[in-house]
């Protein structure tokens, strides 16, 4: 009964290993084309006003007065 | 469920920005600690005003240097208050993508990812601060053309040549705005025989400091520790003096801006010419610092609008789009 329930996990894992590897090397290259085309789709300006526009003013750094500076 | 966090963790400041909420935390990367029980004092703008001016049994220190950390403990406790400050607690763990300098090591890197980890971040990636800047500051990075980024921080300046999304050079100098600090520094110690904090140093190159000569320059007088009499005193420093104290720091900089001009392919130089330099940083708010990149190079050079920001809006733009540009993430396959 262990032996059987031994062989069927491993045939299990065996079938996973191998769709997995065959899965891994039939990605075919329009995968990879269409990666790229939504990176640079990412980067446009476009899609970058949103984030800009969430953009809060900071402080900015004080460049003393005219005249000699007390430091 | 926690939003998702781009954190700019910078030698000099850390800025977080929040998915779908924009920038919520810009403080000094300071921490203070009690020396004796190692107790949090104070982070940020708090413990930053502490510099210089504690008693002996608290620090203030600074754990990052040169864009690396130095005490990983201490920038671990210090991400994890700053986390906690933008909403971050044991049950709520956001994805994280940190801006790093690109020429960090494997080991500066690893100590990064697993600071923030240890600090509540459920996953951390790594971005190139050039890259992320270029990404903050609008430039037309999707598009085949040469945009060029100069970014200069507190501990590292870095230029980088991107186009279609990608560096295509990149020269990197462990040296800032900081280091300007520190000449000055030495110059006064040296050449006026008294001691001044880090911050004094700070407030000089921020009154009088300039990269190149420009119009309605001042005198400053300046107060610190006379190095013979160890009594108080005040000397009058002037712009050219200044100059002359950071000339070295100034030069190192331009130097690794032309370093990576001249690794750009020939394609890509040519845009230059017309689109110009972007500067962004700290650093590149030094009064003539443009000019005098631009005199040295004859490539235009422009300030970002957002210079300050620049880094932090362009990781919190991967953040907002992470399916899309998990692929730019440093070790990630380009």
């Amino acid at each position: 009964m262990i032996v059987a329930v031994v062989a069927v996990v491993a045939v299990v894992v065996v079938v996973v290993l191998v769709g997995a590897t065959a899965a891994a090397r039939n990605r075919r290259p329009t995968d990879d084309i269409a990666s790229f085309r939504r990176q640079i789709d990412a980067l446009s300006p476009e899609a970058r006003r949103q984030t800009s526009d969430r953009m809060n003013p900071s402080e900015q750094p004080s460049t003393g007065d005219d005249g000699a500076d007390e430091i | 469920m926690a939003r998702d966090l781009a954190i700019d963790l910078g030698t000099a400041n850390t800025l977080v920005y929040m998915k779908g909420r924009g920038i919520v935390l810009n403080e000094p990367s300071v921490i203070a600690l009690n020396r004796q029980t190692g107790e949090v004092l104070a982070t940020g703008r708090e413990a930053w005003q502490m510099i210089g001016r504690t008693p002996g049994y608290i620090v203030a220190v600074r754990p990052l240097r040169g864009g690396a950390i130095t005490d990983f403990e201490i920038t671990e406790r210090m991400i994890r208050l700053l986390l906690q400050r933008v909403g971050v607690s044991r049950f709520t763990r956001p994805k994280v993508v940190i801006c790093v300098p690109s020429a960090i090591t494997e080991v500066e890197r690893r100590a990064v990812t697993d600071a923030a980890r240890r600090a509540g971040a459920a996953d951390a990636n790594l971005i190139e601060q050039p890259m992320a800047a270029a990404i903050g500051a609008d430039l037309p990075i999707d598009e085949p053309v040469g945009n060029m980024v100069i970014d200069i921080g507190g501990g590292t300046s870095e230029t980088a040549v991107i186009s279609l999304g990608g560096i295509v050079a990149l020269e990197a100098v462990r040296v800032g705005s900081f280091d300007i600090d520190a000449a000055i520094q030495n110059y006064v110690r040296r050449e006026h025989g008294i001691a001044i904090g880090e911050r004094t140093a700070e407030e000089i190159k921020v009154a009088i400091g300039s990269a190149d000569p420009t119009p309605d320059e001042n005198q400053a007088e300046v107060r610190g520790r006379d190095l013979m009499t160890g009594l108080p005193k005040t000397v009058l420093l002037t712009p050219e003096e200044v100059r002359y104290a950071i000339e070295d720091v100034v030069s190192s900089i331009v130097a690794s801006v032309i370093r990576c001009l001249s690794k750009a392919p020939p394609e890509l130089s040519q845009d230059f010419l017309v689109r110009g330099m972007y500067l962004v940083g700290g650093g590149g708010l030094l009064r003539g610092l443009a000019e005098r990149i631009e005199r040295e190079t004859e490539v235009p050079v422009k300030m970002s609008n957002v210079p300050l920001e620049a880094v932090v809006l362009g990781a919190g733009h991967v953040i907002e789009h992470y399916e899309a540009l998990k692929g730019m993430f440093m070790g990630a396959r380009r």
